[in-house]
Protein backbone atom coordinates (compact mmCIF):
# COMPACT_ATOMS: atom_id res chain seq x y z
CA UNK A 1 0.00 0.00 0.00
CA UNK A 2 1.39 3.30 -0.99
CA UNK A 3 0.38 5.34 1.76
CA UNK A 4 0.64 9.51 1.22
CA UNK A 5 0.52 11.82 3.55
CA UNK A 6 -0.21 15.31 2.19
CA UNK A 7 2.01 14.42 -0.63
CA UNK A 8 4.44 12.81 1.48
CA UNK A 9 4.72 9.65 0.13
CA UNK A 10 5.97 6.33 2.10
CA UNK A 11 10.14 6.39 1.71
CA UNK A 12 9.82 2.33 2.24
CA UNK A 13 8.10 2.46 -1.23
CA UNK A 14 11.38 2.74 -2.47
CA UNK A 15 12.19 4.68 -6.21
CA UNK A 16 11.30 1.99 -8.27
CA UNK A 17 9.09 4.22 -10.44
CA UNK A 18 10.38 7.12 -12.46
CA UNK A 19 10.30 10.54 -12.03
CA UNK A 20 7.90 13.17 -14.37
CA UNK A 21 10.29 14.90 -16.33
CA UNK A 22 9.71 18.38 -14.59
CA UNK A 23 9.97 16.97 -11.10
CA UNK A 24 12.81 18.43 -8.99
CA UNK A 25 14.62 14.18 -9.14
CA UNK A 26 14.69 14.64 -12.82
CA UNK A 27 16.28 17.75 -13.15
CA UNK A 28 18.82 16.84 -10.38
CA UNK A 29 19.57 13.82 -12.41
CA UNK A 30 20.23 15.17 -15.56
CA UNK A 31 21.82 18.01 -14.01
CA UNK A 32 24.58 15.50 -12.67
CA UNK A 33 24.91 13.57 -15.62
CA UNK A 34 26.27 16.81 -16.92
CA UNK A 35 28.79 17.99 -14.05
CA UNK A 36 30.47 15.13 -12.71
CA UNK A 37 31.06 17.71 -9.40
CA UNK A 38 27.46 17.29 -8.31
CA UNK A 39 26.96 15.50 -5.14
CA UNK A 40 23.65 14.50 -3.44
CA UNK A 41 23.59 14.57 0.14
CA UNK A 42 19.80 13.25 1.57
CA UNK A 43 19.01 12.88 5.72
CA UNK A 44 16.38 9.91 5.63
CA UNK A 45 13.66 11.23 3.19
CA UNK A 46 15.16 10.30 -0.37
CA UNK A 47 11.66 9.32 -1.84
CA UNK A 48 10.23 12.90 -0.38
CA UNK A 49 12.53 14.78 -1.89
CA UNK A 50 13.04 12.91 -5.55
CA UNK A 51 16.62 12.05 -4.66
CA UNK A 52 16.26 8.28 -5.13
CA UNK A 53 16.43 8.43 -8.63
CA UNK A 54 19.65 9.55 -8.78
CA UNK A 55 20.64 7.70 -5.41
CA UNK A 56 19.68 4.45 -7.88
CA UNK A 57 21.60 5.36 -11.15
CA UNK A 58 24.54 7.12 -9.34
CA UNK A 59 24.65 5.52 -6.11
CA UNK A 60 28.39 6.67 -5.67
CA UNK A 61 27.86 10.27 -5.90
CA UNK A 62 25.00 9.91 -3.12
CA UNK A 63 25.83 10.40 0.85
CA UNK A 64 23.23 9.21 3.11
CA UNK A 65 23.34 10.69 6.38
CA UNK A 66 20.70 9.23 8.35
CA UNK A 67 18.76 12.05 10.29
CA UNK A 68 20.38 14.18 11.36
CA UNK A 69 20.62 17.30 9.14
CA UNK A 70 23.04 19.71 11.37
CA UNK A 71 25.62 17.35 10.36
CA UNK A 72 24.87 17.37 6.80
CA UNK A 73 24.91 20.96 6.07
CA UNK A 74 28.78 20.40 7.59
CA UNK A 75 29.34 17.64 5.76
CA UNK A 76 28.01 19.66 2.58
CA UNK A 77 30.45 22.69 2.96
CA UNK A 78 32.97 19.92 3.31
CA UNK A 79 32.67 18.73 0.50
CA UNK A 80 31.87 21.96 -1.46
CA UNK A 81 35.48 22.85 -0.07
CA UNK A 82 36.97 20.00 -1.58
CA UNK A 83 35.68 20.96 -5.34
CA UNK A 84 32.65 19.08 -5.10
CA UNK A 85 28.54 20.92 -5.52
CA UNK A 86 26.65 19.54 -3.09
CA UNK A 87 22.84 19.49 -3.31
CA UNK A 88 21.37 18.81 0.46
CA UNK A 89 17.91 17.93 1.22
CA UNK A 90 15.52 17.75 3.58
CA UNK A 91 12.07 19.72 4.48
CA UNK A 92 12.22 23.69 4.51
CA UNK A 93 12.52 23.42 8.31
CA UNK A 94 14.97 21.14 8.47
CA UNK A 95 17.37 22.79 6.21
CA UNK A 96 16.66 26.28 7.41
CA UNK A 97 15.21 26.56 11.22
CA UNK A 98 16.37 23.82 13.12
CA UNK A 99 20.19 23.61 11.14
CA UNK A 100 20.58 27.76 11.00
CA UNK A 101 23.73 28.03 12.55
CA UNK A 102 25.18 25.51 10.73
CA UNK A 103 24.19 27.32 7.80
CA UNK A 104 25.14 30.59 8.67
CA UNK A 105 28.99 29.74 9.57
CA UNK A 106 29.60 26.88 7.32
CA UNK A 107 27.78 27.99 4.29
CA UNK A 108 26.93 31.62 4.09
CA UNK A 109 29.75 32.99 5.68
CA UNK A 110 32.62 30.85 3.86
CA UNK A 111 30.34 30.94 0.10
CA UNK A 112 30.28 27.70 -0.08
CA UNK A 113 29.21 26.04 -2.65
CA UNK A 114 26.68 24.50 -1.49
CA UNK A 115 22.66 24.01 -2.64
CA UNK A 116 20.45 23.53 0.06
CA UNK A 117 16.72 22.55 -1.05
CA UNK A 118 14.13 22.27 0.82
CA UNK A 119 11.03 20.65 0.60
CA UNK A 120 6.99 21.37 1.56
CA UNK A 121 7.01 25.43 1.82
CA UNK A 122 4.84 27.14 4.49
CA UNK A 123 1.45 25.88 5.16
CA UNK A 124 1.48 22.83 2.29
CA UNK A 125 1.24 19.68 4.96
CA UNK A 126 -1.22 17.98 6.71
CA UNK A 127 1.82 16.98 8.94
CA UNK A 128 1.18 19.79 10.89
CA UNK A 129 3.18 22.86 12.59
CA UNK A 130 6.38 21.07 13.34
CA UNK A 131 6.60 20.76 9.51
CA UNK A 132 5.48 24.35 8.11
CA UNK A 133 7.83 26.31 7.35
CA UNK A 134 6.57 29.56 7.64
CA UNK A 135 9.79 31.73 8.23
CA UNK A 136 12.58 29.74 6.52
CA UNK A 137 12.52 32.95 3.70
CA UNK A 138 12.73 35.69 6.65
CA UNK A 139 15.64 33.02 8.01
CA UNK A 140 17.62 32.45 4.95
CA UNK A 141 16.58 36.50 3.43
CA UNK A 142 18.79 37.50 6.30
CA UNK A 143 21.95 35.42 5.78
CA UNK A 144 24.75 37.54 4.00
CA UNK A 145 25.95 36.15 0.80
CA UNK A 146 22.60 33.35 0.49
CA UNK A 147 20.22 33.39 -2.71
CA UNK A 148 16.78 32.56 -1.97
CA UNK A 149 15.31 30.84 -5.08
CA UNK A 150 11.15 29.70 -4.87
CA UNK A 151 10.23 28.51 -8.79
CA UNK A 152 6.60 28.97 -9.38
CA UNK A 153 5.74 25.43 -10.22
CA UNK A 154 6.85 21.67 -11.92
CA UNK A 155 7.19 24.14 -14.83
CA UNK A 156 9.76 26.36 -13.70
CA UNK A 157 11.79 23.35 -11.81
CA UNK A 158 14.23 22.76 -14.46
CA UNK A 159 15.36 26.08 -14.48
CA UNK A 160 15.44 26.77 -10.90
CA UNK A 161 17.64 23.90 -10.34
CA UNK A 162 20.04 25.52 -13.31
CA UNK A 163 19.82 28.53 -12.30
CA UNK A 164 21.17 27.64 -8.55
CA UNK A 165 23.73 24.81 -10.34
CA UNK A 166 25.37 27.94 -12.80
CA UNK A 167 25.75 30.66 -9.51
CA UNK A 168 28.37 30.34 -7.49
CA UNK A 169 27.72 30.50 -3.89
CA UNK A 170 25.05 29.37 -1.69
CA UNK A 171 21.59 29.20 -3.09
CA UNK A 172 18.38 27.94 -0.85
CA UNK A 173 15.85 26.28 -3.56
CA UNK A 174 12.55 25.78 -1.63
CA UNK A 175 10.30 23.64 -3.62
CA UNK A 176 6.79 21.89 -3.29
CA UNK A 177 6.48 18.03 -3.04
CA UNK A 178 5.51 16.87 -6.25
CA UNK A 179 2.06 15.89 -5.09
CA UNK A 180 0.46 14.72 -8.64
CA UNK A 181 1.58 14.44 -11.97
CA UNK A 182 3.10 18.25 -13.66
CA UNK A 183 0.84 19.80 -16.06
CA UNK A 184 2.26 18.65 -18.89
CA UNK A 185 0.68 21.46 -21.91
CA UNK A 186 2.15 24.14 -19.96
CA UNK A 187 5.57 25.83 -21.45
CA UNK A 188 8.76 25.07 -19.38
CA UNK A 189 9.92 28.35 -18.02
CA UNK A 190 13.30 30.29 -17.84
CA UNK A 191 14.86 31.08 -14.47
CA UNK A 192 16.56 34.41 -14.01
CA UNK A 193 18.03 34.75 -10.51
CA UNK A 194 17.26 38.22 -9.80
CA UNK A 195 14.94 38.95 -12.48
CA UNK A 196 11.27 38.87 -11.50
CA UNK A 197 8.83 37.32 -14.15
CA UNK A 198 5.68 39.63 -15.52
CA UNK A 199 3.72 36.92 -15.86
CA UNK A 200 1.02 39.21 -17.50
CA UNK A 201 0.26 43.10 -17.48
CA UNK A 202 -2.43 44.81 -15.87
CA UNK A 203 -2.67 48.76 -15.37
CA UNK A 204 -4.51 49.07 -11.87
CA UNK A 205 -2.82 47.01 -9.27
CA UNK A 206 0.51 44.78 -8.89
CA UNK A 207 0.16 41.66 -7.26
CA UNK A 208 3.85 40.31 -6.70
CA UNK A 209 3.78 36.30 -5.72
CA UNK A 210 6.46 33.33 -5.19
CA UNK A 211 5.70 29.73 -5.38
CA UNK A 212 2.64 28.52 -5.26
CA UNK A 213 0.86 31.93 -5.02
CA UNK A 214 1.76 32.97 -8.24
CA UNK A 215 -1.03 30.25 -9.41
CA UNK A 216 -3.72 31.70 -6.66
CA UNK A 217 -2.69 35.61 -7.76
CA UNK A 218 -3.56 35.09 -11.23
CA UNK A 219 -6.73 33.43 -10.30
CA UNK A 220 -7.35 36.71 -8.53
CA UNK A 221 -6.69 38.36 -11.54
CA UNK A 222 -9.62 37.21 -12.78
CA UNK A 223 -11.36 37.42 -9.92
CA UNK A 224 -10.68 41.37 -9.63
CA UNK A 225 -11.63 41.72 -13.29
CA UNK A 226 -15.16 41.46 -12.61
CA UNK A 227 -15.04 44.75 -10.48
CA UNK A 228 -13.21 46.21 -13.67
CA UNK A 229 -9.13 45.77 -11.89
CA UNK A 230 -6.68 45.02 -14.04
CA UNK A 231 -3.73 43.48 -12.47
CA UNK A 232 -0.02 42.96 -13.28
CA UNK A 233 1.15 39.81 -12.17
CA UNK A 234 4.48 38.84 -11.34
CA UNK A 235 6.25 36.02 -10.62
CA UNK A 236 9.02 36.39 -7.76
CA UNK A 237 10.86 33.68 -8.32
CA UNK A 238 14.27 34.99 -6.29
CA UNK A 239 13.35 35.99 -2.98
CA UNK A 240 17.11 37.15 -2.60
CA UNK A 241 18.26 39.12 -4.08
CA UNK A 242 15.12 41.54 -4.74
CA UNK A 243 14.70 42.65 -7.95
CA UNK A 244 14.21 46.06 -6.87
CA UNK A 245 14.48 47.51 -11.10
CA UNK A 246 11.37 45.52 -11.73
CA UNK A 247 9.54 46.72 -8.30
CA UNK A 248 10.77 50.68 -9.10
CA UNK A 249 9.10 50.23 -12.52
CA UNK A 250 5.64 48.47 -11.37
CA UNK A 251 5.31 51.23 -7.87
CA UNK A 252 5.51 54.14 -10.44
CA UNK A 253 3.25 52.42 -13.02
CA UNK A 254 0.35 51.13 -10.42
CA UNK A 255 -1.53 52.40 -7.93
CA UNK A 256 -0.99 50.02 -5.52
CA UNK A 257 1.18 46.56 -5.16
CA UNK A 258 0.06 43.26 -3.36
CA UNK A 259 2.32 40.65 -2.33
CA UNK A 260 1.25 36.94 -1.91
CA UNK A 261 3.50 34.36 -0.40
CA UNK A 262 3.41 30.75 1.22
CA UNK A 263 4.98 32.49 4.41
CA UNK A 264 4.53 34.91 6.95
CA UNK A 265 4.21 38.12 6.15
CA UNK A 266 7.71 39.22 8.75
CA UNK A 267 10.44 39.26 7.26
CA UNK A 268 9.37 37.51 3.53
CA UNK A 269 8.42 38.49 0.44
CA UNK A 270 6.18 41.18 1.49
CA UNK A 271 8.72 42.57 4.29
CA UNK A 272 11.17 42.41 1.80
CA UNK A 273 9.07 44.54 -0.68
CA UNK A 274 7.79 46.90 1.99
CA UNK A 275 11.79 48.07 2.94
CA UNK A 276 12.44 48.57 -0.25
CA UNK A 277 9.15 50.59 -0.84
CA UNK A 278 9.53 52.80 2.20
CA UNK A 279 13.42 53.09 2.29
CA UNK A 280 12.93 54.42 -1.44
CA UNK A 281 9.54 56.60 -0.69
CA UNK A 282 7.71 55.17 -3.52
CA UNK A 283 4.35 56.34 -2.76
CA UNK A 284 2.30 53.05 -3.85
CA UNK A 285 -0.72 51.62 -1.62
CA UNK A 286 0.17 48.14 -0.31
CA UNK A 287 -1.24 44.94 1.22
CA UNK A 288 0.52 42.13 2.03
CA UNK A 289 -1.29 38.71 1.91
CA UNK A 290 0.59 35.71 3.93
CA UNK A 291 0.60 33.69 7.22
CA UNK A 292 -0.26 36.71 9.83
CA UNK A 293 2.54 36.22 12.31
CA UNK A 294 0.71 32.81 13.75
CA UNK A 295 1.20 28.82 13.89
CA UNK A 296 -1.03 26.92 11.91
CA UNK A 297 -1.91 23.19 11.71
CA UNK A 298 -2.15 20.05 9.50
CA UNK A 299 -4.64 20.10 7.19
CA UNK A 300 -5.03 19.99 3.32
CA UNK A 301 -3.92 22.48 1.24
CA UNK A 302 -6.99 24.26 -0.11
CA UNK A 303 -8.56 24.31 3.52
CA UNK A 304 -5.44 25.47 5.43
CA UNK A 305 -4.82 27.81 2.80
CA UNK A 306 -8.51 29.62 3.13
CA UNK A 307 -8.28 29.32 6.74
CA UNK A 308 -4.85 31.33 6.31
CA UNK A 309 -6.35 33.64 4.14
CA UNK A 310 -3.75 32.70 1.78
CA UNK A 311 -5.93 31.92 -1.68
CA UNK A 312 -7.25 33.49 -4.45
CA UNK A 313 -10.29 34.93 -2.45
CA UNK A 314 -8.17 36.75 -0.18
CA UNK A 315 -5.40 38.18 -2.52
CA UNK A 316 -8.24 39.37 -4.23
CA UNK A 317 -10.02 41.17 -1.36
CA UNK A 318 -6.54 42.72 -0.30
CA UNK A 319 -6.34 43.93 -4.15
CA UNK A 320 -9.75 45.72 -4.08
CA UNK A 321 -9.72 47.06 -0.44
CA UNK A 322 -6.44 48.54 -1.57
CA UNK A 323 -6.95 50.41 -4.55
CA UNK A 324 -10.29 51.58 -3.55
CA UNK A 325 -8.46 53.09 0.25
CA UNK A 326 -8.28 56.76 0.06
CA UNK B 1 51.49 36.75 21.71
CA UNK B 2 48.88 36.83 24.57
CA UNK B 3 50.48 39.01 26.84
CA UNK B 4 50.87 42.05 24.31
CA UNK B 5 46.68 42.42 24.43
CA UNK B 6 46.09 40.20 28.16
CA UNK B 7 43.57 37.69 25.00
CA UNK B 8 44.00 34.70 23.90
CA UNK B 9 43.85 31.29 25.52
CA UNK B 10 46.88 30.38 27.31
CA UNK B 11 46.31 27.23 29.46
CA UNK B 12 44.70 25.55 26.57
CA UNK B 13 47.75 26.55 24.17
CA UNK B 14 50.51 25.00 26.14
CA UNK B 15 48.32 22.24 27.01
CA UNK B 16 48.00 21.41 23.40
CA UNK B 17 51.52 22.19 22.25
CA UNK B 18 53.10 19.65 21.75
CA UNK B 19 49.67 18.33 20.07
CA UNK B 20 50.01 21.04 17.58
CA UNK B 21 53.83 20.40 17.14
CA UNK B 22 53.53 16.64 16.46
CA UNK B 23 50.55 17.59 13.48
CA UNK B 24 52.43 20.66 11.92
CA UNK B 25 56.18 19.66 12.10
CA UNK B 26 55.99 16.09 11.42
CA UNK B 27 52.83 14.71 10.90
CA UNK B 28 51.00 17.58 8.02
CA UNK B 29 51.53 17.31 4.60
CA UNK B 30 51.07 20.66 3.02
CA UNK B 31 53.35 22.78 1.10
CA UNK B 32 53.70 26.30 2.83
CA UNK B 33 54.16 28.09 -0.99
CA UNK B 34 50.95 26.32 -1.97
CA UNK B 35 48.42 26.22 0.76
CA UNK B 36 45.87 25.48 -1.50
CA UNK B 37 47.40 22.33 -2.86
CA UNK B 38 44.57 20.28 -3.68
CA UNK B 39 46.36 17.02 -2.32
CA UNK B 40 47.14 18.47 1.18
CA UNK B 41 46.19 16.94 4.23
CA UNK B 42 43.15 19.28 5.81
CA UNK B 43 43.44 20.02 9.52
CA UNK B 44 40.38 21.95 11.22
CA UNK B 45 40.42 22.85 14.59
CA UNK B 46 37.04 23.01 15.73
CA UNK B 47 37.84 24.55 18.85
CA UNK B 48 38.45 27.89 17.21
CA UNK B 49 39.68 29.87 19.92
CA UNK B 50 42.61 27.67 20.81
CA UNK B 51 44.75 30.00 18.27
CA UNK B 52 47.75 31.35 20.28
CA UNK B 53 49.34 27.87 19.90
CA UNK B 54 47.26 27.26 16.51
CA UNK B 55 49.11 30.41 14.64
CA UNK B 56 52.26 29.88 16.11
CA UNK B 57 52.51 26.06 15.01
CA UNK B 58 51.60 27.63 11.87
CA UNK B 59 54.06 30.19 11.84
CA UNK B 60 56.86 27.75 12.74
CA UNK B 61 55.85 25.50 9.99
CA UNK B 62 55.63 28.47 7.51
CA UNK B 63 52.34 28.47 6.42
CA UNK B 64 51.83 32.24 7.93
CA UNK B 65 54.79 34.91 8.39
CA UNK B 66 56.16 34.80 11.51
CA UNK B 67 55.53 38.69 11.74
CA UNK B 68 51.96 38.21 11.65
CA UNK B 69 51.52 37.29 15.22
CA UNK B 70 52.89 40.22 15.87
CA UNK B 71 48.83 41.27 15.15
CA UNK B 72 47.50 38.86 17.38
CA UNK B 73 44.13 40.10 18.44
CA UNK B 74 44.32 43.55 17.16
CA UNK B 75 41.57 45.74 15.82
CA UNK B 76 41.84 44.92 11.98
CA UNK B 77 44.18 42.13 12.64
CA UNK B 78 43.04 38.72 10.66
CA UNK B 79 44.43 36.88 13.40
CA UNK B 80 41.34 36.97 15.48
CA UNK B 81 40.89 35.17 18.79
CA UNK B 82 38.21 32.59 16.57
CA UNK B 83 40.54 31.75 13.55
CA UNK B 84 38.16 32.44 10.71
CA UNK B 85 39.09 32.27 6.79
CA UNK B 86 40.06 36.23 7.09
CA UNK B 87 43.12 34.24 7.76
CA UNK B 88 43.74 32.73 4.35
CA UNK B 89 43.35 29.27 2.88
CA UNK B 90 45.48 27.98 5.78
CA UNK B 91 42.51 28.46 7.98
CA UNK B 92 40.24 25.38 6.79
CA UNK B 93 36.92 26.57 7.75
CA UNK B 94 35.61 29.03 10.52
CA UNK B 95 34.55 26.75 13.32
CA UNK B 96 34.44 28.37 16.58
CA UNK B 97 30.58 27.95 16.56
CA UNK B 98 31.52 24.29 18.97
CA UNK B 99 30.61 21.17 17.19
CA UNK B 100 30.99 22.14 13.57
CA UNK B 101 34.45 21.22 12.78
CA UNK B 102 34.01 17.19 12.54
CA UNK B 103 31.38 17.60 10.10
CA UNK B 104 33.55 19.81 8.20
CA UNK B 105 35.91 16.83 8.36
CA UNK B 106 33.57 14.05 7.34
CA UNK B 107 32.63 16.14 4.35
CA UNK B 108 36.26 16.22 3.31
CA UNK B 109 37.13 12.99 3.78
CA UNK B 110 33.96 11.73 1.62
CA UNK B 111 35.19 14.44 -1.04
CA UNK B 112 38.79 13.13 -0.57
CA UNK B 113 37.63 9.85 -0.91
CA UNK B 114 35.80 9.83 -3.64
CA UNK B 115 38.04 11.91 -5.76
CA UNK B 116 40.91 9.13 -5.66
CA UNK B 117 42.98 11.58 -3.40
CA UNK B 118 45.54 10.22 -0.40
CA UNK B 119 44.82 13.54 1.45
CA UNK B 120 44.02 12.98 5.05
CA UNK B 121 41.69 14.86 7.14
CA UNK B 122 42.52 15.59 10.85
CA UNK B 123 40.18 17.53 13.56
CA UNK B 124 40.99 18.76 17.05
CA UNK B 125 38.11 19.09 19.15
CA UNK B 126 38.11 19.78 22.15
CA UNK B 127 37.06 17.62 25.37
CA UNK B 128 33.99 19.98 26.74
CA UNK B 129 32.94 20.40 23.06
CA UNK B 130 32.22 16.72 23.00
CA UNK B 131 28.91 18.00 25.20
CA UNK B 132 26.91 18.83 21.46
CA UNK B 133 24.84 16.78 20.09
CA UNK B 134 26.26 17.71 16.74
CA UNK B 135 29.42 16.15 17.33
CA UNK B 136 27.61 12.44 17.71
CA UNK B 137 26.32 12.73 14.54
CA UNK B 138 29.18 13.28 12.99
CA UNK B 139 30.69 10.57 14.78
CA UNK B 140 28.16 8.15 13.70
CA UNK B 141 28.49 9.25 10.17
CA UNK B 142 32.25 9.02 9.67
CA UNK B 143 31.87 5.55 11.15
CA UNK B 144 28.65 4.35 8.62
CA UNK B 145 30.51 5.85 5.71
CA UNK B 146 34.09 3.84 6.80
CA UNK B 147 36.29 7.27 6.53
CA UNK B 148 39.56 5.62 7.83
CA UNK B 149 40.95 9.13 5.91
CA UNK B 150 39.64 10.82 8.85
CA UNK B 151 41.76 11.19 12.32
CA UNK B 152 39.63 13.11 15.22
CA UNK B 153 41.75 14.25 17.92
CA UNK B 154 40.24 15.21 21.13
CA UNK B 155 42.19 17.68 23.23
CA UNK B 156 41.16 16.27 26.65
CA UNK B 157 42.37 18.75 29.26
CA UNK B 158 39.37 18.28 31.47
CA UNK B 159 38.55 21.68 31.20
CA UNK B 160 35.31 23.99 30.21
CA UNK B 161 34.26 27.76 30.83
CA UNK B 162 32.56 26.51 33.85
CA UNK B 163 34.83 24.11 34.72
CA UNK B 164 36.08 20.75 35.28
CA UNK B 165 33.93 18.81 32.02
CA UNK B 166 33.06 16.18 34.04
CA UNK B 167 31.42 18.06 36.74
CA UNK B 168 29.93 20.26 34.41
CA UNK B 169 28.48 17.40 32.63
CA UNK B 170 30.62 14.18 32.43
CA UNK B 171 31.85 12.68 29.55
CA UNK B 172 33.48 9.08 30.81
CA UNK B 173 33.42 6.86 29.85
CA UNK B 174 34.91 8.89 26.94
CA UNK B 175 36.82 6.08 25.17
CA UNK B 176 33.95 3.60 25.58
CA UNK B 177 31.77 6.12 23.68
CA UNK B 178 34.21 6.41 20.63
CA UNK B 179 34.30 2.48 20.30
CA UNK B 180 30.68 1.90 20.30
CA UNK B 181 30.14 4.52 17.71
CA UNK B 182 32.70 2.15 15.44
CA UNK B 183 35.73 3.91 15.89
CA UNK B 184 39.16 2.90 16.24
CA UNK B 185 40.15 4.66 19.69
CA UNK B 186 43.94 5.04 20.85
CA UNK B 187 44.52 7.07 24.37
CA UNK B 188 47.80 8.28 24.64
CA UNK B 189 49.53 11.35 26.48
CA UNK B 190 49.30 14.25 24.75
CA UNK B 191 51.89 15.98 25.76
CA UNK B 192 54.14 13.49 24.72
CA UNK B 193 56.00 13.40 21.72
CA UNK B 194 56.66 10.16 20.79
CA UNK B 195 53.12 8.80 21.69
CA UNK B 196 51.44 11.57 19.44
CA UNK B 197 53.58 10.88 16.48
CA UNK B 198 53.34 6.90 17.15
CA UNK B 199 49.34 7.46 17.40
CA UNK B 200 49.37 9.49 13.84
CA UNK B 201 51.34 6.92 12.42
CA UNK B 202 48.87 4.22 13.65
CA UNK B 203 46.02 6.16 12.64
CA UNK B 204 46.90 6.44 9.09
CA UNK B 205 47.19 2.85 8.73
CA UNK B 206 43.79 1.39 9.99
CA UNK B 207 41.45 0.29 7.24
CA UNK B 208 37.63 0.87 6.97
CA UNK B 209 37.01 3.08 10.45
CA UNK B 210 37.94 6.42 11.50
CA UNK B 211 40.50 6.87 14.05
CA UNK B 212 39.92 8.99 17.26
CA UNK B 213 42.96 9.76 19.28
CA UNK B 214 41.98 10.81 22.87
CA UNK B 215 45.37 12.88 23.61
CA UNK B 216 45.52 13.16 27.64
CA UNK B 217 47.00 16.90 27.81
CA UNK B 218 48.13 19.16 31.01
CA UNK B 219 46.64 22.81 31.06
CA UNK B 220 49.55 25.11 30.90
CA UNK B 221 52.10 22.66 30.19
CA UNK B 222 55.58 23.28 30.41
CA UNK B 223 55.59 26.06 32.86
CA UNK B 224 55.52 25.40 36.93
CA UNK B 225 53.35 27.92 37.66
CA UNK B 226 50.90 28.04 35.33
CA UNK B 227 50.72 24.05 34.81
CA UNK B 228 47.59 22.33 35.99
CA UNK B 229 45.70 25.22 36.91
CA UNK B 230 42.10 24.84 34.95
CA UNK B 231 41.02 28.34 33.66
CA UNK B 232 39.37 28.89 30.52
CA UNK B 233 40.14 32.50 30.50
CA UNK B 234 43.81 33.02 32.22
CA UNK B 235 45.20 36.32 32.03
CA UNK B 236 49.34 36.89 31.90
CA UNK B 237 50.65 39.40 32.79
CA UNK B 238 54.18 40.65 30.44
CA UNK B 239 56.63 39.70 33.76
CA UNK B 240 55.09 36.50 33.37
CA UNK B 241 55.22 36.06 30.36
CA UNK B 242 58.58 36.63 30.23
CA UNK B 243 59.24 34.68 32.89
CA UNK B 244 57.25 31.54 31.29
CA UNK B 245 59.27 31.97 28.40
CA UNK B 246 62.46 32.12 30.10
CA UNK B 247 61.53 28.49 31.31
CA UNK B 248 60.68 27.54 27.92
CA UNK B 249 64.08 28.29 26.35
CA UNK B 250 62.69 31.17 24.37
CA UNK B 251 64.40 34.66 24.53
CA UNK B 252 61.24 36.83 25.46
Amino acid sequence: MNQTIGGFTDSAQGGLQELPERAYGTALYRAAQADSRIVCLSADLARATETFLMRERMPERCFSLGIQEANMIGVASGMARCGDIPFAHSFCVFVTRRVYDQVAMQVAYPRTNVKIVGFIPGLTTQLGVSHQAIDDIALMRSLPNMTVVEPCGPEQVPAAVQAALAHEGPVYLRLSLASQAADTTRPLMTLDIGRGQVMVEGVDVAILATGMMVAQALQARDLIAQQGLSATVVNIHTLKPLDTQLLDRLARSHRAVVTAENHSTIGGLGAAVAEYLALRSLPVRFAMVGVRDTFAEGGSTPFLMKKYGLDAEHIAAAARTVCQAN
Amino acid sequence: MVARQGLGYLQQGLGAADLFAALYMSELRVRPDDPRWPDRDRLLLSTAHNTAVFYAAMAARGLIPAAALETYTQDGSPFEINASERVGPQVEATCGSLAQGLSVGVGMALSLRRQAKSARVYVILGDGELQEGQVWEAGLSAAGHRLDNLCLVIDRNYMQVDGHTDEVMRLEPLADKWVAFGWHVLSIDGNDLTQLTQALERARNIRDRPTCIIANTIPGKGVPFLEGRISHMAAISREEAQRALRILGESP
